[in-house]
């Protein structure tokens, strides 16, 4: 029972993270309908930043967000204005194969300047933790998990509130009706890309403690945050991240009770069950 | 008297490039002996392979695969393990690795066939990624991270010679073979009846549907041929590195150059992975060792343009492929042949007075 | 035993009737006209009789074979073949390539695929423009394609979804001609269209649908007296 309720408790704090990502993933698809397989790289490019950081100015990596999240929005947006935005009316295929191709650029980039070896963010903190009634939860994850929670409300907010963020909404669900309402679509591409970019960067500061570093790490959150995407609905902020918090648990038991080996294989092989039986996702709107 | 009117001279003639450029290219080896533009063959000829089955499916079909590194590496592993553990001879090696990619496609086709578009495209990855993991977990099967090294060549005995696989060469003569091989069956398959059906797949599905043509059973004939000719690709290359471990099998790599040897020359023509594969591979593996360029004597030793390239690019040289996708997909989607003609077209255009057809 | 017969047919999407209860027959040789106003369900009904829908409730039977839950490419292989509302040309395959795709449907001999392509192509008066991209082509000549096309299926039954719809006079003309010399040679037609003249001068028969369900059905001349139908389509643009 009690490794039942670790193996949860664990998923859900990762799980965070994962919705983390993929909330980025899925505002980048709702606002623009571009299936953006370059998204796992912007999350390597938010771990090195904060190794970089924490090696060359001792920053912990939660303070690096600070920086993490400005840097990939700007990343994202010059992304977009420069290449992405070119695509927008190529064949589906076709824009995921431009992705891939920008992700190899990215992830063999990082190659070049900081080879391939493991880099590692030890903080003092990096495999403390504290006991909760028999479970044992660990320090940094707990940690990112809060972070996350507390940047979610605030994209909320801002989606919600602000004049900004409900014309990205807008713009998401009906793009030509967002155009005739004077909402300048280009530039909600380019914010949706750059925040997108600034979500996964900073999910990569958070689980930068915990993560062996190096420069192919992208491609295996590329495709759990398709996984997410699609779960939750693609274009559904709120899917995402109920579906990141499931997906994370899923791994998590998976780990446990299958194999530790097969845990992202586990989490495939229900992204094709999924496919096949409600691809629409849990809360998702059907696109064409 | 051999006059051009008649038809079987004049199909002669069309023949003829190509038929001189094959002997050419056979006869490469008894010119040049070094290893380096040998192994490029082999590769090249591998790509060309590789490069077609792939069109098949997504280029004739127009479905994309971005995860055919499953039917290559389960025709590499079929044959390594026929070879390393029950002594089986390539002769029956390489049709039973095909056989094994063929029941491989059907299922992952059977699952993954009902999704369109993006869909198909992110399915075909998973599942790819799902035969690595379990490749990489499944120790006592595969040997996992560890992969295979195969010992000793095999040989086979044809016509009362023998051949061994264990010279560069030898495999030199056999991909160039199955490359000849899977271009004329490309050609073949685009001329028949079900090149038809699987341009109308890929025009529009529901008109083809409409018009009588069976989606499932027609793109699970595609993805036969496709996969039969891919996991021979494995195979072979297993046998020629004499190696073998689930990156190398079923890596996204893998799957990825393939569809970029098809880009880059023109997805959907038959020539498209010929050009694709001439323009990629000589780059692709003079950047990987440029010092190959100083042992055939085209730089000279100690050059500084192959210490640049190898210190600065050999260990990244995906990032060009990265490069060439993002480009060729923004400037030229239809690829080189896609270039020409469009070319031509033009030029025939400002040359006649009707307008000419749409490119 | 009639060619076509459409029993109680009902189509539900969520809580929506697409089609509700809608029965008629079409004997052999007959030419009907299916109209209504927009959303009536017309095409709907298409979709649900050439396999693209499973109707819900009801039967479609198609020379005493029934049809429920068959799919497209049997039905069509059945002898049961229709067109497009918006037009489907295989864009990058050149004319005669597409229409050889339809007579793939009879043959698998690409040469004999290409004289029956060459054939249909003389038919619609297309010939021309053989080896002219698809994609490139004019509306009227798209619709003239897309009908050389299907009868390189060699169907018994046809149905039209508005082939006249984005035509000019002449061309709406000529395809009126095209339908009743293809009933002559013994091809049995039916046609959604909103060209009323057109309507007038080929149908039989005409059958009227409204909210998914059968309003009126008769002759022409019937149809357009019938309260129920100009009520209908009062303030509705044909």
């Amino acid at each position: 029972m009690i490794l039942l309720l670790q193996a949860i408790l664990s998923g859900v704090l990762v799980g965070g993270v994962y919705a983390l990502i993929g909330i980025g993933l899925t505002l980048i698809f709702g606002v623009m309908r571009v299936i953006n397989f370059a998204h796992g790289e912007l999350v390597m490019l938010g771990m090195y930043v904060t190794w970089l950081l924490f090696v060359k100015l001792g920053w912990d990596p939660y303070l690096s967000i600070l920086a993490v999240a400005p840097l990939l929005f700007v990343w994202g947006a010059v992304l977009q204005t420069t290449v992405v935005n070119r695509v927008l009316d190529a064949l589906p295929q076709n824009q995921i194969l431009l992705t891939i191709g920008l992700g190899l650029v990215m992830s063999n980039a990082v190659m070049l300047a900081a080879t391939s070896d493991y880099r590692l963010v030890s903080t003092s903190y990096s495999s403390a933790s504290f006991d909760l009634g028999g479970l044992s939860v660990s320090y940094p994850l707990l940690l990112s998990f809060l972070v996350t929670v507390a940047v979610t409300v605030a994209l909320y907010l801002f989606l919600l509130r602000t004049d900004t963020g409900q014309a990205i909404r807008a713009t998401a669900q009906d793009r030509l009706a967002a155009q005739l309402m004077g909402i300048d679509v280009r530039r909600m591409s380019v914010l949706a890309f750059g925040l997108g970019a600034a979500l996964a960067g900073v999910a990569g500061a958070l689980v930068a403690p915990t993560y062996y570093i190096y420069p192919q790490v992208g491609a295996a959150f590329t495709l759990k945050a398709f996984v997410i995407v699609v779960l939750g609905g693609m274009g559904s902020v709120v899917g995402a991240t109920l579906a990141g918090v499931l997906i994370g648990v899923t791994e998590s038991l998976a780990a446990v009770y299958v194999a530790s080996g097969l845990k992202e294989l586990v989490v495939y092989v229900l992204f094709l069950v999924l496919l096949l039986v409600k691809p629409s996702g849990l809360l998702g709107k059907t696109r064409a | 008297m051999i006059s051009l009117e008649r038809p079987a001279v004049r199909a002669a003639l069309r023949w003829l490039p190509a038929a001189l450029a094959v002997t050419a290219l056979a006869a490469f080896p008894f010119a040049v002996t070094k290893p380096y533009p040998i192994n490029m063959g082999v590769v090249l000829f591998l790509a060309v392979l590789m490069g077609s089955a792939w069109n098949v499916l997504g280029g004739y079909a127009g479905q994309y695969s971005v995860g055919h590194a499953a039917y290559f590496g389960v025709g590499a592993y079929t044959a390594v393990l026929l070879f390393e553990r029950h002594q089986v001879a390539p002769w029956f090696g390489l049709p039973a690795a095909m056989l094994a990619a063929v029941l491989v496609g059907v299922v992952i086709g059977g699952i993954t066939f009902r999704l369109r578009g993006p869909y198909f495209v992110l399915a075909s990855i998973a599942v790819a990624e799902i035969i690595r993991l379990a490749a990489l977990h499944f120790r006592s099967f595969t040997n996992g991270a560890e992969g295979f090294v195969i010992a000793s060549a095999p040989s086979i005995h044809l016509l009362g010679v023998e051949l061994s696989f264990g010279t560069k060469r030898s495999f030199y003569w056999l991909t160039l073979a199955l490359a000849v091989a899977a271009v004329l069956v490309s050609r073949a398959v685009l001329r028949a009846r079900l090149g038809y059906l699987l341009l109308a797949i890929r025009e529009d599905q529901d008109a083809a549907h409409s018009l009588g043509i069976g989606l499932s059973w027609n793109k699970n004939l595609a993805l036969a041929i496709s996969a039969a000719l891919t996991g021979l690709a494995g195979a072979v290359f297993a046998g020629y590195t004499r190696f073998i471990d689930p990156s190398a099998a079923f890596g996204l790599d893998v799957s990825v150059r393939m569809v970029l040897v098809c880009l880059v020359g023109g997805i959907g023509r038959v020539e498209g992975p010929i050009i694709g594969a001439a323009i990629l591979i000589p780059l692709e593996e003079v950047l990987r060792n440029p010092g190959g360029l100083e042992t055939v004597g085209l730089l000279p030793r100690g050059s500084e343009l192959v210490a640049f390239v190898g210190r600065w690019i050999s260990p990244a040289h995906l990032l060009v492929d990265g490069l060439i996708m993002v480009l060729v997909i923004l400037f030229a989607p239809e690829g080189v042949a896609g270039l020409l003609r469009r070319l031509r077209a033009r030029r025939r255009e400002s040359a006649a007075a009707a307008p000419s057809p749409a490119p | 035993m009639a060619l076509l017969e459409i029993q109680h047919l009902s189509k539900f999407f969520g809580g929506l009737a697409a089609n509700a209860d809608v029965s008629f027959s079409v004997e052999q040789g007959d030419i009907v006209g299916l109209i209504g106003p927009n959303g009536a369900g017309k095409t709907t009904l298409f979709d649900c009789i050439t396999g693209f829908h499973r109707p819900d409730r009801g039967e479609v039977r198609f020379r005493g074979v029934r049809l429920n839950g068959k799919s497209p490419d049997k039905i069509c292989k059945l002898g049961l073949a229709r067109t497009w509302q918006k037009v489907r040309p295989l864009a990058r395959l050149s004319v005669i390539e597409n229409v050889m795709v339809g007579a793939f449907a009879r043959t698998r001999d690409p040469e004999a695929a290409r004289a029956e392509a060459l054939e249909q192509l003389r038919v619609v008066g297309l010939l021309p423009r053989a080896a002219q991209a698809a994609g490139g082509l004019p509306i009227g000549e798209r619709k003239k394609l897309e009908v050389a096309r299907v009868l390189a299926t060699g169907p018994t039954l046809l149905l039209l979804d508005e082939v006249m719809g984005g035509l000019n006079p002449t061309e709406s003309d000529e395809v009126i001609e095209l339908v009743l010399a293809l009933r002559k040679a013994g091809l049995t037609f039916v046609v959604i269209e909103h060209d009323m003249r057109a309507i007038m001068r080929i149908s039989d028969r005409v059958v009227v649908l409204n909210s998914g369900e059968k309003l009126a059905e008769g002759t022409p001349a019937q149809v357009v007296e019938d309260r129920d139908v100009v009520a209908a389509y009062l303030g509705e643009a044909p």
